[in-house]
């Protein structure tokens, strides 16, 4: 065991930190925000094409594809530093973690030509269509259908939270292409360019308000979609799935130890500002939160561990659940102190940060609903005590 | 950053594990709650193995290793409910001894637990204090103490062979004095774990020459840092009894059937066995957080040991509760193996500070260091 990285590793680490304070864009140049997880505003095209043109967009890739052959813990101490200076690598962050490395690991050359390496290079955006109607929790269960007929599959259907699809070219979609197969064994991969006929798609309020427009509701009506779109073998889409959400599955917890980061720092400032820093009640609630911050942390780092020596396992799962329901208790408790001074929805909690999601300095209320992002997308917290139960604990389905 | 037992690390958690599981079975630590034995075989083994010497430096005639290694060890023991001094003359005399004295005070008591001997620590600079004994004390002007005072409770307190007793010295500061246990008057307190022995130790009229005190500049720090490889220790033993207990409730959730199928198989069994699981690798990973900076001496070490026992606190707290309950009746039973590292786990939340105590701690010395206040208020005070 040791508590720090290795010269080399701090090596990179301040090369990476060199290169960003070089050429991190200014404020009055971020002015326009995005307004969904699909829309890049110019500049933030500019930056992370700068950031793939350096190899400091996916470090573990290829120069080719943004990177620079870098390690497992170098990628890690990467998107430490980009987090810890609140930074975003990509304002289309699906089409960045999932879209393109799914393509990179199971498409064509030309695939990736045509549309993995334009999503790294912030040249279009890219969505996930995976969730519909039916299929949330239970994933394998989806059934917008694609029939090859000649040169192209002919998909109709239906999906839904498919986040930024009305900012988005192109939607990566899982599709049922042989429905007498077992659910897991008829699925495939297309890539659907959202301008073909016969798409439509729906973006709707999320409860935060009916202008913050993200989800979509996506049609399929008789679309047809090229063979050559087909991502991975025919109905091989449940391993490109897993793969696909198994390629930050070592580091998605940074994102939670970032948003409680977060609390620690705004919601210690605001316990100053308003006097309660020796209240009793917020004082337990502080030390908690630490507590939850630094265990999530030292988690992640032993995962990082695991996966370094491939010892990695089911365990892991942890890290999503604990990571998710810690930052939604604290944010709670922190809303309830502050009593009618949380009641304003639009008072900015913290000084916005010019490279980061708005939504990360909203109001006390709109980041306590916002949490559920993290004990509801990506396997609910009940789908995770499941897992870990018969996974890791041994427990009879 | 690895954060991850290495390999001779792992190897020490078997070979922990392995004797534990064989030389302390739910038998002996009964018969030792009955009276009908005593753990002294298990400490025998133990000397023999030479764990108590686990972190006696090389020179010292030790393994020479590190807080890590001790809390890998203690959690086994903890998960055993172990009636040995291992608990108090590891992680709590060792560390004292080892940061407050020097020469041949502190070589022979590292020499002495390497060889077996027990000590442990009473944590009274609240309750005791100490006077120098130069003007008219029972054994001349020889630069030696008078103590003063209580100190309770104090783990073994009534059957180590040394104590080192924390008293308030005239100047306010922390001394520490080693006091042979046969010179003190202690009486075992009653305890709900039977297993662990609690004593409350009445000081007045013992003297401590001056080779048996520590009272220098540097004590103070000492104290400190002793007890932070104190609270990651007593952490790391409520941290194994948890697990114990978890242990038998998947046990039991998979072998007992209702309405025909494994009460294991229900989602609410599961999902309360999980949330122990959760806080139990929450804490375990601050425990081993807590000795990790205590052996680099990385500034945050007063941070994670405080943390380490809070979390370990918040598992018991869950363990219990959760661990009894998904017993159902079978879990309210003497016979029930479970009573013994309930009793384990919680007796460990009691000691040295609560999860409270120690969560305020933190909250507060986090608060107090926070930069000064950003002009947020806008009059909005509520």
């Amino acid at each position: 065991m040791k508590l720090r990285f290795d010269d080399d590793t701090e090596a990179f680490r301040r090369e990476f930190g060199d290169w960003l304070d070089a050429h991190v864009p200014d404020e009055a140049v971020s002015a326009e925000r995005p307004r969904s997880t699909a829309h890049i505003p110019a500049w933030a095209r500019d930056w992370q094409r700068q950031l793939f043109d350096a190899g400091w967009l996916v470090p573990g890739n290829p120069p080719e594809h943004g990177g620079r052959n870098a390690t497992l813990v170098q990628q890690f101490v990467h998107l430490e530093e980009l987090s810890r200076r609140r930074i975003y690598a990509s304002y289309n962050p699906q089409g960045l973690s999932i879209v393109a490395p799914s393509i990179l690991g199971y498409g064509t050359e030309d695939q990736k030509r045509r549309w993995a390496v334009p999503v790294l290079r912030a040249e279009i955006t890219a969505a996930l269509g995976m969730s519909e109607p039916d299929a949330g929790s239970d994933l394998a269960g989806l059934r917008t259908r694609a029939v090859l007929d000649g040169d192209r599959f002919v998909v109709n259907g239906q999906k839904v939270w498919t986040s930024g699809a009305h900012d988005a070219d192109v939607i990566l979609a899982f599709v049922r292409t042989d429905p007498d197969a077992p659910k897991h064994k008829g699925i495939s991969v297309l890539v659907v360019p959202t301008d073909t006929p016969g798409l439509t798609r729906r973006p709707f309020g999320s409860i935060v308000g009916p202008d913050d427009q993200d989800f979509n509701e996506v049609f399929f009506d008789d679309v047809e979609v090229p063979a050559g779109n087909l991502v991975g073998p025919l109905h091989q889409g449940w391993r490109v799935a897993n793969g696909s959400l198994g390629h930050e599955r070592a580091m998605i917890w940074l994102g939670f130890a970032e948003r409680l980061d977060g609390l620690v720092t705004d919601g210690g400032a605001e316990l100053r500002a308003r006097g309660l820093d020796a209240d009793d009640r917020m004082v337990d609630w502080y030390g908690g939160l630490l507590i939850d911050t630094y265990a999530l942390r030292l988690l992640g780092y032993r995962g990082l561990s695991q996966t370094r020596r491939g010892t990695e396992g089911p365990e892991q799962s942890i890290l999503k659940l604990f990571g998710s329901e810690a930052e939604q208790l604290s944010t709670l408790r922190l809303l309830e102190a502050l009593g009618p001074a949380a009641l304003d929805p639009d008072r900015r909690t913290a000084p916005l940060d010019p490279l980061g999601f708005d939504s990360w300095s909203a109001s006390w209320f709109e980041r306590y609903l916002r949490t559920f992002a993290g004990t509801i997308a990506g396997g609910t917290s009940q789908i995770q005590r499941n897992i870990i139960a018969e996974k890791v604990l041994g427990l009879p389905r | 950053m690895e954060f991850e037992l290495d390999d001779d690390q792992q190897e020490l958690q078997r070979v922990v594990r392995d004797v534990v599981g064989r030389e302390c079975p739910p038998e002996l630590v009964r018969a030792v709650v009955a009276g009908s034995a005593d753990g002294d075989d298990l400490w025998t083994t133990m000397v023999g193995l030479d764990w108590p010497s686990l972190t006696v430096p090389t020179d010292d005639g030790g393994m020479g290793l590190t807080a890590v290694e001790l809390v890998i060890t203690l959690e086994e023991l903890g998960w055993a409910a172990d009636p040995t001094p291992f608990l108090a003359t590891t992680s709590q005399y060792l560390p004292l001894v080892r940061e407050c004295f020097d020469g041949d005070a502190r070589g022979s008591r590292l020499a002495g637990v390497c060889a077996g001997r027990t000590g442990t620590v009473a944590f009274a600079a609240d309750t005791a204090r100490a006077e120098s004994d130069d003007n008219g004390g029972v054994g001349g002007d020889d630069g030696g103490w008078d103590l003063h005072g209580t100190a309770t409770p104090v783990v073994d307190g009534d059957r180590a062979d040394e104590i080192a007793v924390v008293a308030t010295l005239p100047d306010g500061a922390p001394g520490v004095f080693l006091v042979p246990g046969t010179d003190l008057d202690a009486d075992r307190a009653p305890a709900f774990d039977g297993a662990l022995h609690v004593a409350d130790l009445a000081l007045d009229g013992v003297r401590v020459d001056a080779a048996r005190a520590a009272t220098g500049p540097g004590v103070a720090a000492g104290v400190e840092r002793a007890t932070h490889e104190a609270l990651a220790g007593i952490s790391a033993s409520t941290v194994g009894a948890c697990r114990r207990i978890l242990e038998l409730v998947l046990a039991h959730v998979k072998d007992r059937h209702q309405f025909g199928v494994p009460i294991g198989s229900f989602q609410a069994v599961k999902h309360m066995a999980v949330d122990v699981y959760v806080a139990i690798e929450r804490a375990r990973a601050l425990v081993h957080f807590a000795a990790l900076a205590a052996a680099e001496d990385d500034p945050r070490r007063a941070l994670a040991a405080s943390m380490a026992k809070a979390a370990a606190g918040d598992a018991q707290r869950l363990a219990v509760r959760h661990g009894i309950q998904l017993f159902g009746g079978l879990g309210f039973t003497w016979e029930n193996d479970l009573q013994i590292y309930v009793r384990r786990a919680m007796v460990g939340e009691l000691l040295l500070g609560t999860a409270a105590e120690h969560r305020a701690w933190v909250g507060h010395t986090a608060l107090e260091a926070l930069p000064a206040p950003a002009d947020l208020s806008e009059g909005a005070t509520p």
